[in-house]
């Protein structure tokens, strides 16, 4: 049963995959690129969890403590901070192709595109 | 100081100038182009001199605020590394110097500051992928290249770049997802992120957890092979790198596909022993994946019209030769694969080079239009044809040495199949670059030709790619005998091969 | 926009967001915070005033050259205190080898250059972000990163 939530993350990070392979809208895209990289992070943060532990910040009075494994939770922080500006910069982007095309369809993006041409 | 120092420095110096740019640069204009030129340049020379150092000292390590690994983050230099540096560092100092004087009249005038310092973001997270010993600063650095190089694409506002670049961008999240993903699984069962320390752990890590191992350099495959267009995940190239501008499709299609490759063979051969690579399944579907690029690519290639995304079609191709390289699992090929990593950032730069320049004179994309502009326009129509024969594999140029430790490689591996994909491959490469070459020279123009100077910057760039070219293919004996050992030193390493 | 619930309470909150975003910066090296998470509170304060105030009340906004100078500034300081490590002669981002008092630790001024490091990157990191949204929100919004 320890092992459960392996399982929960791997439907999550399958779940964003598909919708992000699956869906033509672009802003569905995405919620799904951000879908799975909350699995991702999920994983991160439950593959460095000590059971019972404390952040790991050593202080005087406690120096022996079992504590939580800071580097998962540093390269989580480091995954956010970059979903964070791929979401911002792929909303953007969404945000200007809207305007040029009035849908956020990529597939009906791409068929206005080959009759323009 | 500085030379115990010249690796961050290395990576920072880019990186600072990005951010003095973009401080300077908002209120005076032409400072971000002299200052671009002036830090890609210094970048390029401290590259020079890690090369000089690798090449006295054979290894370099520098750890970060003096923590050594496993606790703290390593930088690392070899001659493989070296190698790379160089071709990455001069590769884009010479498309930079090209865009001296063509990028204002081809970007809109208010961002090209901002794509200076998006330029310099992207060269110092090259530069740090390369050196980086760790998986911890790999990820960091690959998410800020791909970040930067999607921005790169889409910098110029217009309707196609931005759509092609949003694909890029979902792919190659996808890519770098499934890459955090494998990192995350090599950390789980090794409790390392170090490479030195992972290879240490491993074999023991696969004994207790075989499928964990397994899927995570699966998933690290993947991810990589994504980012770096290996067929058939390739579909977001073309629209990219065919509508970015010049300096960005040179510099994507040159360099940072590459870059890819690098985390894959700092992957394959310092993580992975070769033993055990060479019990899984992962050689043949890498070389039935490279063959098939190979092949659809320039097919593909043959296809278009339009010759950026005609050049981004043989790229995918040229991707698959470099896979071929590193999925023979031999002394030779990996040789070539590392060549070929060079010589193509050279050819395929100078092609979306010389390719932006006959576009912009003659006005017009289609292949058809490009005849008889050899004659107006002698110096980007030499380098064109240059690079084309060069792609094609023609003797004294640097692709047929690329080429050749392929074959090598091929023979010494006994698959002998795969000596003929190369010949056959050759024969397709022609196909799509010769009628270019020949049109460009005899044949009569068919559109009018503005008769114009070409900048100074663009033609000593042109002609810098074209010398390096001959003399890459000539004197390919300095840069081998300079891998060569490194090369050794991994086979060796595992009982002399599989 | 012009529902006063909104308008009072954001008025109401801001001042303690950003004090909290703040204490989350500085304590990030004495309990779990720092840099990242406090610049993201700080600039999610102003941002909750671009929301409840409307985006062209220009006199009291981050302006986006003031956020993109500090963005630079941040992140120059971030290297310039590396750079420190070397010039005092042990590695980049060295921090007691270099030499770095370390001080008491649970004080606000210990572990040397850290507080200096989340300081530099909860203002680069708050810029950013009100950047990276006035971009999206603006109507001629240019392209970010």
């Amino acid at each position: 049963m320890d092992n459960l939530f392996y399982a929960m993350i791997f439907i999550i990070f399958l779940t964003g995959f598909w919708i992000m392979l699956r869906q033509s809208n672009l802003i569905k895209k995405i919620i799904g690129m951000n879908i799975m990289e909350s699995a991702i992070f999920l994983f991160l943060v439950a593959m460095g969890y000590v059971k019972e532990g404390s952040a790991p910040i050593a202080t005087e009075a406690n120096p022996g403590l079992a504590y939580v494994n800071p580097l998962p939770s540093a390269l989580v922080l480091t995954g956010i901070v970059v979903s964070v500006s791929v979401t911002a910069f792929a909303l953007g982007l969404t945000v200007r192709l809207y305007k040029h095309y009035g849908t956020m369809d990529v597939d009906e993006i791409t068929r206005m595109r080959s009759e323009e041409l | 100081m500085i030379t115990a120092h010249i690796m961050p420095l290395t990576i920072l110096l880019p990186l600072v100038g990005a951010y003095l740019i973009l401080l300077v640069g908002s209120k005076h204009r032409s400072f971000a182009r002299n200052f671009g030129l002036l830090t890609t340049g210094i970048t390029f020379a401290m590259v020079c001199y890690i090369t000089y150092l690798v090449s006295n000292q054979g290894k370099m390590a520098y750890y970060l605020g003096g923590w050594a690994p496993p606790l703290g983050i390593e930088l690392r230099a070899d001659p493989i590394t070296a190698f790379l540096l160089l071709t990455f560092a001069g590769v884009s100092f010479f498309v930079l110097l090209f865009a001296y004087d063509i990028l204002p009249g081809e970007i809109n005038g208010k961002v090209i500051t901002r794509y200076y310092a998006l330029y310099l973001v992207l060269l110092g997270s090259l530069l740090g992928i390369v050196l980086s010993n760790d998986f911890f600063n790999i990820y960091v650095f690959l998410e800020i290249s791909s970040i930067a190089a999607a921005a790169l694409v889409a910098v110029n506002g217009d309707k196609l770049a931005m759509e092609a670049s949003i694909k890029y961008l979902v792919m190659s999240t996808l890519g770098s997802g499934t890459v955090l993903m494998g990192i995350a699984g090599l950390y789980m069962v090794t409790g390392y992120l170090s490479l030195d320390f992972l290879a240490g752990a491993l074999p023991q890590a696969y004994a207790s957890h075989p499928l964990t191992v397994l899927m995570t350099l699966g998933m690290l495959t993947v991810g990589i092979a994504v980012k770096a267009a290996l067929f058939p995940l390739h579909v977001w190239l073309p629209d990219a790198h065919g509508s970015a501008p010049t300096s960005s499709s040179a510099i994507l299609s040159g360099l940072v596909v590459k870059v890819y490759i690098a985390v894959l063979l700092k992957l394959l051969y310092r993580v992975f022993p070769l033993d055990f690579l060479a019990a899984l399944p992962l050689q043949g579907s890498l070389l039935v994946m490279a063959t098939l690029g190979i092949f659809i690519g320039s097919i593909m290639a043959i296809r278009q019209r339009d010759i950026k995304k005609m050049l981004a079609y043989s790229t995918v191709a040229q991707i698959g030769y470099v896979f071929l390289g590193i999925g023979l699992f031999s002394e030779k090929a990996m040789l070539g694969a590392v060549y070929h990593v060079f010589s193509h950032a050279v050819m395929k730069s100078m092609l979306f080079l010389s390719a932006g320049l006959l576009i912009k004179y003659s006005g017009k994309r289609t292949i058809a239009d490009l005849s008889g502009l050899g004659r107006v326009y002698p110096i980007p129509m030499i380098a064109f044809s240059v690079g084309a024969l060069s792609m094609v594999g023609v003797p004294p140029l640097a692709g047929f040495m690329s080429k050749w430790y392929l074959g090598l490689g091929a023979l010494e591996a006994n698959q002998l199949l795969f000596l003929l994909v190369l010949l056959l491959s050759s024969l397709l490469n022609g196909f799509y670059y010769m009628p270019i070459v020949i049109g460009g020279f005899f044949k009569k123009e068919t559109v009018e030709i503005r008769q114009e100077k070409i900048p100074l910057g663009a033609q000593i760039s042109l002609l810098v790619l074209i010398a390096a070219t001959f003399f890459f293919g000539l004197f390919s004996n300095i840069p081998i005998s300079f891998l060569t050992p490194t090369v050794q030193g991994i086979f060796s390493a595992f009982g002399g091969g599989i | 926009m012009s529902d006063i619930i909104v308008r009072v309470v954001t008025r109401l909150m801001i001042p303690y967001l950003q004090l909290y975003g703040l204490y989350i910066i500085l304590y990030g090296h004495n309990s779990p915070g720092g840099g990242f998470a406090g610049g993201t509170v700080i600039a999610s304060s102003l941002i909750l005033y671009v929301l409840a105030f409307g985006i062209d009340d220009e006199d009291l906004r981050l302006s986006p050259s003031v956020a993109r100078i500090i963005e630079s500034c941040g992140a120059l300081a971030y290297v310039g205190i590396g750079l420190g490590g070397i010039l005092l002669g042990a590695n980049f981002l060295s921090n007691k080898a270099a030499g770095f008092p370390l001080g008491i630790p649970g004080r606000v001024f210990s572990g040397g250059t850290i507080v200096l490091l989340t300081v530099s990157i909860g203002l680069k990191v708050a810029s950013t972000m009100i950047t990276l949204f006035t971009n999206i929100a603006e109507k001629e919004g240019e392209d970010e990163s």
